[in-house]
């Protein structure tokens, strides 16, 4: 074959990692295309990272915060809001202390946004309790980057039980 | 079954004949490194690992029958395009590469040795999957710490990227994305060029022995028949005691490069490592491995009907199961009973990942082969100082460009690691269920091939695959494997703490699917497997899937599965080693335990 590749110098111009998807696949295609000496495919499927949606205007929590599970160690915290859009990534945050005056810790866990879904169900752990304490907490949202989502419930509280038993308000159905 | 049946074989060809009945490994040169507690290593371990040997070989030899039936090459055009014959010429070459065993020092791994047909390009050995999890390497028995990933549709993941808009990583290769593609932009391309300089793996110590012993090959001339004849490289007489030392040894002084050449040909051996790359990503991407010929694509096309349970599956996999929000179908999903699907159907053809990233909360399994190699081999090295103090952070550990990964070519990530800590790659669903087909399922009671599922081989059976998924906030306790309670069985109604607690993806955890549900999702998953014939159901069409000569298991049940093989972990666990869990930017908010 008389088509060899030259070795590839990259433009640093076309390094950019947050250039357009457009970019990113003409530039995926030339790359390839110098490399291969275009005996290779494109990559269509570039395109299946989606765009993020516009954000929700108004959230609001339409399931108040409530207790999923908890063992004397751990509690896991549930709520439900119109779906906020955005990033498909957002967290569920949660203030909790024994003092509902003073929320001085924090949890936050990753959930996936569904985009067809008109609502979104938050779901966050509360980790290294201790066993038979009250703890208060209150909860909000954030996207990816950490834009909130303008909603944020008012203070809860549930007690862990103590060692060797379990709550657990969301058992598997038979 | 015997071989010559077990592949169909009119056409053995002789040296295979001659082979089939060892059933020893290609022997080291050297001592086998066993730093392993009793009962570790599979006790089939060296027969699985001849057996493989001689279908790498078998396979291999058909690849050169297929060079060899190419026509003449035409070259025409401007760009000069190999006319006809090109896309042929690449994906052989690409197997032709992928199955050389001469690619390791030993001469006895190829890359296939760990990625065969039958089992989707992923883990071959049934007995390594329900054990060790991570693959023997060239020098026996060094091995790594994950599952063997599947080949199919890797090259379609994009290159690594930060998407700010998104706050979220997409694209890269491998579980922790230490494949980034930022040079060749394909990021399988670059994936394929790790495991031959990986010490737990083919091992090479310098990336221009693949070049070395490239430009020793049969097939040399079909080499530069697509890339051009670029192998006038002046070799350094002891070129070939080099490539014949495993990475690693002390002998090297950690130089990447032992092999003195000159920056010239330095260059020519790096350009010709880049080609290697690119020609086993062509033949990835090709229809030999990742066609879209699977019976959900002929239910797409309109040319199959999903059956009761394969429907039931599907609607739970984009319903109340919530799975295509990552593992996305192009489709929307439907969590009540009253609600409309409005998704539009893809744009694409259907993945089943979103290029991203997630915590799963998966244990610790003591069983990974990694934690034991804690003193050095006769080549003076020591694959895991850290023995059970090593924790496997993912994307976070390469981001920080932490041990067992590869480093982190743009530091400006580096400040996202703590937010990366223990997510993993959401892999394809596509072909997860792939088995040879005289074992026609990976569930217990069978017969069925034993496989091994997510990063740590931590599942048996897709059965407790989606049991994790929809159970682990159901059923969690603070103990690690092998110390559930008595009266809990792990894996059924106890799933051990998670190994990274941080950044733990909510997403799942408590689907509240009822069992049956759960079983429904195992059947959808198995229309994922790629070789479907509409005109010929019962006969895979997918390339080299009849190469399987081994044995199917049966007996059991899917839910507890390898069970009988648990093993405690060590009490108490190692804290997480400073070598891993001390690079700023640490984990956090709170420490990874």
């Amino acid at each position: 074959m008389g088509g060899r590749a030259a070795p590839m110098h990259l433009p640093s111009v076309f390094m950019g990692i947050n250039g357009s998807a457009q970019m990113n696949r003409l530039f995926l295609k030339l790359a390839i295309a110098a490399a291969a000496g275009g005996l290779l495919l494109s990559h269509p499927t570039v395109a299946q990272i989606l765009a993020p949606e516009p954000r929700t205007e108004h959230v609001e929590i339409t399931r108040a915060p409530e207790l999923e599970s908890a063992r004397p160690w751990l509690a896991i915290v549930r709520w439900t809001t119109t779906n906020p859009r955005g990033d498909d990534a957002h967290y569920g945050v949660v203030y909790y202390g024994t003092d509902p005056e003073h929320l001085n810790q924090t949890a936050r866990n990753p959930i996936r946004l569904n985009r067809a879904h008109p609502e979104t169900t938050f779901r966050v752990r509360l980790q290294g309790l201790q066993p038979e304490t009250t703890y208060y907490y209150k909860v909000t949202s954030v996207d990816a980057t950490g834009g909130g989502d303008g909603v944020e419930s008012s203070v809860s509280h549930f007690t862990t039980p103590r060692a060797g038993e379990v709550i657990n308000n969301y058992p598997q159905p038979k | 079954m015997g071989l010559a049946a077990a592949l169909g074989l009119s056409s053995v060809p002789n040296d295979l004949s001659a082979e089939a009945g060892r059933s020893k490994p290609i022997p080291n040169p050297v001592p086998a490194y066993n730093p392993y507690p009793p009962g570790i290593l599979p006790p089939d371990l060296d027969s699985e690992i001849a057996r493989v040997q001689r279908e790498v070989q078998f396979i291999f030899n058909e690849a050169l029958k297929e060079w060899r039936a190419l026509p003449p090459p035409i070259v025409a055009g401007n760009p000069p395009t190999l006319q006809g014959s090109g896309y042929d010429a690449v994906e052989i070459l690409g197997k032709l590469l992928n199955f050389d065993s001469n690619m390791s020092p030993f001469r006895n791994e190829a890359c296939g040795f760990c990625h065969m047909p039958y089992a989707a390009f992923s883990g071959p050995i049934p007995s390594v999957n329900l054990t060790m999890v991570a693959y023997p390497g060239t020098f026996h028995y060094r091995a790594n710490k994950r599952t063997a990933q599947r080949y199919t549709y890797s090259p379609d993941f994009p290159a690594l990227e930060y998407n700010a808009t998104q706050g979220a990583f997409f694209g890269g290769n491998f579980f922790d994305a230490r494949s980034t593609g930022y040079k060749l932009q394909s990021a399988d391309a670059e994936q394929a060029q790790h495991p031959p300089v990986d010490p737990g793996e083919m091992g090479f110590p310098d990336t221009a022995c693949i070049t070395f012993r490239l430009s020793k090959s049969v097939y040399r001339p079909l080499f530069e028949q697509v890339w051009g004849a670029e192998f006038d490289i002046h070799w350094p007489p002891n070129t070939e005691q080099i490539c014949s030392t495993p990475a690693g040894a002390a002998r090297f002084g950690g130089s990447a490069t032992p092999i003195k050449l000159s920056a010239t040909d330095r260059t020519k051996a790096n350009n010709i490592y880049d080609h290697w790359g690119l020609s086993i990503s062509k033949y990835e991407r090709s229809n030999r491995i990742s066609p879209f010929t699977s019976k959900f694509d002929a239910f797409l096309k309109g040319t199959y009907t999903l059956t009761a349970d394969e429907m039931a599956g599907y609607d739970l996999f984009k319903g109340k199961a919530n799975c295509n929000s990552c593992h996305l179908d192009g489709r929307s999903t439907t969590l009540k009973p009253d609600q409309t699907d409005v998704g539009a159907a893809a744009n694409t053809r259907p993945l089943f990942t979103c290029f991203g990233y997630a915590n799963l909360g998966l244990p610790l399994n003591p069983r990974v082969a990694l934690f034991y190699e804690t003193t050095p081999d006769c080549f003076g090295f020591t694959p895991n100082p850290d023995g059970f103090g090593y924790r496997d952070l993912g994307l976070g550990n390469f981001l920080r460009s932490g041990p067992h990964s590869g480093p982190n070519p743009n530091s400006g990530w580096m400040q996202y690691a703590p937010a990366s800590d223990g997510q993993m790659q959401t892999t394809t669903a596509r072909n997860v269920a792939m088995t040879p087909p005289q074992c026609p399922t990976t569930e217990a009671p069978g017969p069925y091939f034993q496989k091994e599922f997510f990063h740590n081989g931590y599942a048996k059976s897709l059965k407790q695959l989606v049991h994790f998924y929809n159970t682990r906030d159901v059923y969690p306790f603070n103990v690690t494997s092998g110390h559930c309670p008595e009266g809990k069985t792990e894996k059924v109604d106890c799933w051990p703490r998670p190994e990274v607690p941080n950044n733990i993806d909510m997403t799942m955890g408590n689907l509240g699917l009822a069992d049956h549900e759960e079983d429904e999702i195992v059947t959808f998953l198995q229309t994922l497997t790629d070789g479907f014939n509409p005109a010929n159901p019962n006969v895979s069409s997918y390339s080299d899937i009849n190469t399987f000569t081994g044995q199917c298991i049966t007996g059991g049940m899917a839910a507890t599965q390898g069970n009988e093989l648990l093993i405690p972990t060590p009490q108490p666990l190692p804290p997480c080693a400073p070598e891993i869990c001390g690079i700023p930017p640490v984990p956090g908010p709170k420490p990874v335990p």
